[in-house]
């Protein structure tokens, strides 16, 4: 899922400074496990802004906020609430934003989280990156653990001389992807698979921004 | 004769390592160009060792050439994508340089710039391969170039490095890249280095022993605790303690010549690099204390 995180209340109120009256949108998916857009959230954050002398006209969780069309029709029964608000303030990751941005084009719409990565919830509110979203998957060299993602250097062949103790030199809180990539390979005795070659050089073409999928099939004529 | 020839030839090969300035003032790099010309057979010059931001180590090897000096340009991928770093090859080679010692390059958070974004387009295996690759004439992506490189390519192994085995398995692939000579990450334990050099013997390369010139007792249990891949042991560390307060550098001189003249003369490697830091005037002691001196 996208990790998000609150972005510092100063900082928001701080953009949001020139405007009165707010409508909220949450979103069910990734921003409600990562407890910065459920229905919770929203209702904290109406609060906070009503104490902080701001008008709320209305709020809702949208299902799916990178979804577009599905949250337009999220939001149909709130026409005037949304009508009635100054600014919209999106609580969910950067794409559920710019949902926002799309359906409302005479509206200034916020962030109010910041999003991260896209991680793992390994225990309740604890989350890792995994995945680098890199366009080319190579968890089938590396027995399943992304050296792109969980080594800061996105080492392809080996660990660096950073290694202690199988941690990493950025910080003793990572362990060493290669090691952990090793020690895997090793009790699934498929080591041979990885020392036996040299990985050449990513092609980082695939993960050239912006980047557009349409998975529809094509009509046959 | 060339480093490459010296170290083809079976002589034991002294090599050194200068830092380029933090700045434009070379005097001193020059100074210690100047010093260690003609006792040394190649002198490494750190790529923003560390993540400092320095001086490039390309210009580094340039001012040593004019000075008859013959450089290894090290080459981190830190900073550099493919195009910077084969760009960069072909620019050192021009510039008379034949050395590279391929590396991966410390993290930007261990620098002085730490809100950089990392490059690592490629780490060191592949850039052993990339220089092969111009050595052939060709650039990584195949395309003819006028003029290729004839590079000696070397790169770094830890042999303490824990656990070990992981570091091997790049040790072989970087050989298999193309690797034709390595210096270590800094060894102190000459028994536990032997058993090493027994493995790394099986490999057709040449490896030149790193050697960390200790100042202290101090200094030892630092590298013990905080740098990875440098196992200080503790008969040394007590041996800098006895030497008594202000001696350790001594002591650590006569250790460290001490250790190059047993790696000689026990055969157990081609050469040695000496990684002085700071303390480069004091190199050319260091190899007389050693017995080498020509």
């Amino acid at each position: 899922m996208i990790i998000s995180r609150k972005r510092d209340f100063q900082e928001l109120l701080e953009n949001i400074k020139n405007y009165k009256s707010f409508f909220l949108i949450g979103c069910s998916e990734c921003a409600s496990l990562c407890s910065t857009g459920s229905e919770k959230e929203v209702k904290e954050l109406s609060e906070t802004l009503r104490a902080e002398g701001k008008e709320v006209t209305g709020g809702i969780v949208a299902k799916t906020g990178c979804q577009v069309l599905g949250t337009k029709k999220d939001l149909k029964p709130y026409k005037d609430e949304v009508n009635n608000a100054e600014c919209i303030l999106v609580m969910s990751c950067g794409a559920g934003t710019q949902t926002a941005v799309d359906l409302f084009e005479d509206k200034p719409v916020y962030a109010t989280n910041d999003s991260l990565f896209l991680g793992n919830m390994t225990r309740f509110q604890v989350f890792d990156e995994r995945c680098s979203m890199c366009g080319k998957c190579i968890l089938d060299r590396t027995g399943g653990i992304c050296p792109i993602t969980t080594c800061p250097k996105g080492l392809l062949n080996g660990p660096c001389g950073g290694m202690k103790d199988g941690h990493c030199e950025v910080s003793p809180d990572i362990p060493c992807a290669w090691v952990r990539i090793y020690e895997r390979m090793k009790k699934l005795g498929k080591l041979e698979e990885l020392s036996g070659s040299v990985l050449d050089a990513k092609d980082w073409s695939t993960a050239q921004s912006p980047r557009a999928l349409s998975a529809r099939e094509k009509k046959g004529k | 004769m060339s480093f490459r020839e010296v170290l083809e030839s079976g002589k034991f090969v002294v090599t050194a390592e200068v830092g380029p300035p933090k700045g434009t003032d070379i005097s001193e790099m020059v100074h210690h160009i100047e010093l260690l010309k003609g006792k040394v057979e190649a002198l490494n010059f750190t790529d923003n060792q560390s993540a400092v931001m320095r001086m490039n180590s390309l210009a580094g090897c340039a001012i040593a050439v004019e000075h008859g000096v013959e450089p290894i340009l090290q080459m981190t991928c830190r900073d550099r994508n493919r195009i910077g770093l084969q760009s960069d090859l072909l620019g050192a080679y021009a510039l008379g340089v034949k050395n590279v010692l391929c590396m991966t390059g410390d993290h930007v958070s261990a620098g002085d710039h730490k809100g950089a974004k990392s490059v690592y387009d490629v780490e060191s295996v592949q850039l052993l391969r990339i220089v092969d690759s111009l050595n052939n004439g060709k650039d990584m992506a195949g395309n003819e170039l006028k003029g290729g490189t004839d590079f000696f390519q070397g790169g770094v192994v830890t042999p303490e490095a824990n656990p070990l085995e992981p570091q091997l398995m790049k040790f072989e692939k970087k050989i298999k890249a193309g690797a034709g000579f390595f210096q270590t990450q800094a060894v102190y334990d000459i028994a536990k280095f032997g058993e090493f050099m027994k493995y790394a013997r099986k490999f057709p390369v040449k490896v030149l022993a790193g050697l960390v010139v200790l100042k202290s007792a101090g200094m030892a249990n630092f590298l013990n605790n905080y740098v990875p891949g440098i196992k200080v042991p503790q008969e040394l560390i007590d041996e800098l303690k006895a030497a008594g307060k202000g001696k350790g550098l001594d002591k650590g001189i006569e250790i460290c010549a001490r250790h190059i003249k047993q790696l000689r003369d026990e055969g157990i490697c081609d050469g040695v690099h000496i990684m002085a830091i700071g303390m480069e005037d004091r190199v050319p002691e260091i190899m007389e204390r050693a017995g080498i001196s020509d």
